[in-house]
């Protein structure tokens, strides 16, 4: 029978938690279908071992592709695999991470080739009849929208946080598979160079069970240094809206948002942030939002569990200082 | 280098959402009062096309699938520095889905023939499917690069230099090909001069039909693997708890307190 197809890319060190989140989606799809067999696709290098884990999250099977060539593959590499992979196994659905590769990248040109429909995005679904209509936000998370994916085939991509992952069950068996990876791949677009940034990061925000964010309201660099050291009182990570990573106040790969990180740490403190729904959107699902903001009609104050009404320089040096007292 | 950026205008995605409304019959935004504005992320693809002639020379043309009211769109983009616009415009366009769009560009990009890199955004700012770019570059069978934030040389093949979780990475493609925008701190857009703005209005904008790109319905209807089913407006306000005090230091203070009573910090 058609099965149900997930994707993950593993490193030696761990599975991402968007490969046991697709599984998650699988699962309760492959029920609400009529059980629906749930393959996973497995790719990178030296992740052979954690093969077996995917079987407890939820796969029937596991498509293994452990090969050097999958250490930091070229997008066309792992798009070139997963043609290949798609057209054998027929699937009569293909779940992808919303990520920089999968979602940007691989997913839209696998279901263009495929004459696939594809909803990107994608944060919830609901079959009728027979048919999956996936939930996605639309207008920056202003709006929701069902949407449908006509053809034999169907491609989704899952918005990252968007699902739990089941409860492993060592109890659950399945196999594993290793599937051939071609020698030499070609590819026309190729990563000629990589570099690190050498400027200090932080506290990764994936990570962080608190967070502290600055936005425009910041209004420099050095106002945003304020922030770094409420962060360090708090054991916190530093993030930032759109604007302050245009700005180079934080590193890119520190936004927060729809098109940035999705986060859910215990505590999101946002500090001269409006509020707007795409930001939100990458932040609405920490359990408590504190805001700090001089506009009293701010939308943040809508959105947020607690609010505190004044400009930065006015409230963020007596925090630092009561979270000091409180330490000592 | 011939430098093509697809660019969408959409209604202002900054409208706060107790403005926002949705139409749920048509399932789409009511345009209201709120301005139409170039799609963000186009508008930084064309600040990216504007940098690369600045630097090596070329032209810059904008293609845009719109109506009368995108001729706007097209003149502040000239006023930024692009050097053409084409509007391309026909009742057939309206109710497609990323695949027809794609299609619709695809003709476009073929009857301008001397293109050397196509530009597109990453998502657009209202619907945000992040599909149109992928698509076109398989439609033209094209090389495809995505998520890039400028170019960084440019000499036969281009070198494009795109943001990483720890960095960033250089990636090389031969022309012509396309590449999807994402913003950095190197492409935010500039605002267009007085000049600038002058010389647009006095460009003429030519506008192509289905007709003139030899496309028809049933060219474009096949496509449609893309429905949307319902459209609606989630209730999200929560009661914010707002942090008593005389003082902005005695709000600071309280709030401190507050968060160690709810054992979050
Ligand atoms: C009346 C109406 C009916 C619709 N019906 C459907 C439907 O049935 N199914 C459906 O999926 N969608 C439908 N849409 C929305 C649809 O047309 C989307 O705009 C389209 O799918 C493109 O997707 P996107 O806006 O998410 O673009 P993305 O794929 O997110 O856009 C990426 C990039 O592609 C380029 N691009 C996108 N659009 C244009 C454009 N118009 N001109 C030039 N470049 C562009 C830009 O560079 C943009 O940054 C409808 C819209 C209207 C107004
Ligand atoms: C397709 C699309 C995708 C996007 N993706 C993202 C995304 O992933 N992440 C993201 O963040 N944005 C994203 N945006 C941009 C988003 O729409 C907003 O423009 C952005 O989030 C606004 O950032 P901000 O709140 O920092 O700035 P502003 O909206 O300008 O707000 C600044 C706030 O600071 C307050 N302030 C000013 N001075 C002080 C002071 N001294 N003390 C206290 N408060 C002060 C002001 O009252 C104001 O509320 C996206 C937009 C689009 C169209």
């Amino acid at each position: 029978m058609a099965s149900i197809l997930t994707f993950c890319m593993g490193t030696r060190s761990s599975i991402p938690r968007s490969g046991l989140e697709l599984l998650a989606v699988a699962r309760s799809l492959s029920q609400q279908l009529g059980s629906v067999p749930v393959q996973a696709l497995f790719l990178g290098l030296g992740v052979r071992e954690h093969a077996p884990a995917l079987i407890h999250h939820g796969a029937d099977q596991v498509l293994l592709a452990d090969h050097p060539c999958l250490e930091r593959p070229e997008d066309e590499v792992v798009l070139g695999i997963t043609e290949e992979v798609v057209r054998q196994l027929a699937p009569r659905v293909v779940l992808l991470p919303h990520d920089e590769l999968f979602g940007g990248h691989v997913g839209p040109r696998l279901a263009y080739r495929l004459k696939a429909g594809i909803v990107t995005d994608c944060t919830g679904f609901a079959v009728q009849n027979g048919d999956i209509r996936w939930l996605r936000p639309v207008y920056g998370g202003k709006a929701m929208a069902y949407m449908c994916a006509r053809g034999l085939l169907q491609v989704a991509t899952i918005r990252s946080r968007a699902f739990e992952p089941l409860p492993a069950d060592a109890l659950r068996t399945g196999e594993i598979q290793e599937i051939p990876i071609p020698e030499a791949f070609s590819t026309s677009v190729t990563v000629v160079e990589r570099v690190e940034a050498a400027e200090e990061r932080g506290l990764s925000l994936d990570r962080a069970e608190i967070i502290v964010s600055g936005g425009r309201g910041m209004g420099s660099a050095e106002g945003f240094s304020i922030l770094h050291e409420l962060a360090r009182v708090l054991g916190a990570a530093v993030g930032g809206s759109r604007p302050a990573a245009d700005m180079g106040w934080v590193p890119h790969s520190h936004l927060v948002g729809q098109t940035g990180k999705i986060v859910a740490p215990k505590l999101y403190i946002a500090v001269g942030i409006s509020g707007a729904t795409q930001h939100m959107a990458g932040a609405g699902s920490s359990k408590t939002i504190v805001a700090i903001n001089k506009d009293p009609d701010a939308p943040i104050f809508k959105l947020a569990h607690i609010g505190v009404v004044g400009e930065w320089e006015k409230v963020v040096p007596p925090l630092i200082r009561s979270f000091q007292e409180m330490r000592s | 280098m011939h430098i093509v950026v697809c660019l969408k205008q959409i209604i202002d995605p900054e409208v706060p959402f107790h403005l926002f409304r949705i139409d749920p019959v048509a399932k789409t935004q009511i345009r209201g009062s709120h301005p139409l504005v170039i799609s963000s992320y186009d508008e930084v693809a064309v600040e990216v096309a504007i940098q690369a002639k600045e630097r090596w020379g070329g032209q810059v043309t904008i293609v845009s699938i719109g109506t009368k009211e995108t001729i706007q769109s097209l003149h502040q983009a000239l006023a930024m520095g692009a050097d053409a616009a084409i509007l391309l415009c026909d009742p057939l366009f309206e109710q497609t889905d990323s695949f027809g769009k794609a299609r619709i560009l695809a003709a476009a990009l073929r009857k301008i023939g001397d293109f050397d890199l196509i530009l597109c955004g990453r998502q657009a700012g209202d619907v945000e499917m992040g599909l149109v770019g992928p698509f076109l570059a398989e439609e033209l069978g094209i090389p495809c690069a995505t998520l890039v934030a400028n170019l960084v040389s440019s000499n036969g093949k281009v070198r494009l230099k795109r943001p990483t979780e720890s960095g960033y990475e250089i990636l090389e493609a031969p022309l012509p090909c396309l590449a999807t925008i994402t913003n950095d701190e190197s492409n935010v857009p500039r605002y267009a001069s007085v000049k600038g703005i002058r010389a647009a209005m006095r460009t003429p904008i030519p506008t192509w039909t289905a007709t003139d790109l030899s496309l028809d319905a049933a060219a474009l209807g096949q496509e449609g693997r893309i429905e949307i089913d319902e459209m609606w407006i989630p209730q999200r306000e929560i009661r914010c708890e707002l942090i008593a005090g005389e003082s902005a230091e005695e709000r600071a203070r309280n709030l401190a307190l507050r968060l160690r009573e709810l054992g979050l910090v």
